[in-house]
């Protein structure tokens, strides 16, 4: 079992995760992260530091459409293990329903 | 006290839990027939060789169960890189785990630290023994 960035995840990038993450497995996209499933120990300690809740079980309903995506471009996007500045409207996207579509397959920085 | 002492006085107690928890639970390990010399092999077998090692594992724990951040590093690597470990193992360590935490820890801490340990333990064994391939022969029976 693993982790997942989901949805919540987009435009918000709070990456409050990334400092709590003991093994650094968080990869960093435009406008959101995700997970290495394969680095990921499975400890937990990502999923409550989340303002967005995006980070759920793999076996949690929600992982389902995001399980791939996290997989996919935790080997295309940068590695990330210091928290950066999140986005200035982040607050702003937060529980915002329906962002998957605003999901941006280019790397972050 | 100063107030930032007070303040992290929780945090200072469950310090020094863990590394109670970790001084029993490894002292355990390391006259453990089975895990004893695949530790001693990895790790040593003096103090001095124990001592940073005992750091590192508190500094794990910490960030695993008190979310303080302190570690960073890649426990999967440091696992693959024994030649002699087994998979049989980890039900050892988890055995060897969750004795002593209920030695040390107030039951329902004991509880948090045995459920964590186990879905990091099952992480790992699958990394290394399933997921890997060309690890299959490393679960083969002889």
């Amino acid at each position: 079992m693993t982790y997942v960035v989901t949805e919540n995840c987009i435009k918000c990038k709070f990456m409050d995760c990334v400092e709590v993450c003991p093994v650094d497995c968080f990869y960093v996209g435009e406008n959101m992260l995700v997970i290495h499933p394969d680095e990921c120990i499975d400890c937990g300690v990502c999923e409550p530091e989340c303002p967005a809740e995006a980070i759920v079980p793999d076996s949690d309903d929600h992982a389902a459409a995001w399980i791939e995506r996290n997989r996919s471009f935790a080997t295309q996007w940068p590695n990330i293990t210091r928290k950066g500045e999140p986005p200035a409207d982040a607050d702003d996207w937060k529980d915002k329903p329906d962002k998957a579509a605003l999901f941006s397959p280019e790397p972050g920085g | 006290m100063t107030l930032e002492q007070a303040a992290r006085a929780p945090d200072l107690v469950a310090e020094n839990g863990i590394r109670r928890l970790l001084e029993l639970f490894y002292d355990r390990v390391r006259r453990d027939a089975q895990l004893g010399p695949v530790f001693a092999r990895a790790v040593g077998t003096t103090d001095a060789e124990w001592t940073p090692h005992l750091a590192r594992l508190t500094d794990f724990w910490s960030s695993v169960m008190l979310r303080s951040g302190r570690y960073h590093g890649d426990p999967f690597s440091a696992h693959l890189r024994l030649p002699d470990l087994e998979a049989s193992m980890f039900d050892r360590w988890l055995a060897l785990f969750g004795e002593s935490c209920a030695d040390v820890l107030e039951p329902d801490v004991a509880d948090a630290f045995r459920e964590r340990a186990g879905r990091i333990a099952s992480s790992l064994r699958m990394g290394l023994f399933e997921r890997l391939p060309g690890n299959a022969a490393r679960t083969a029976p002889p």
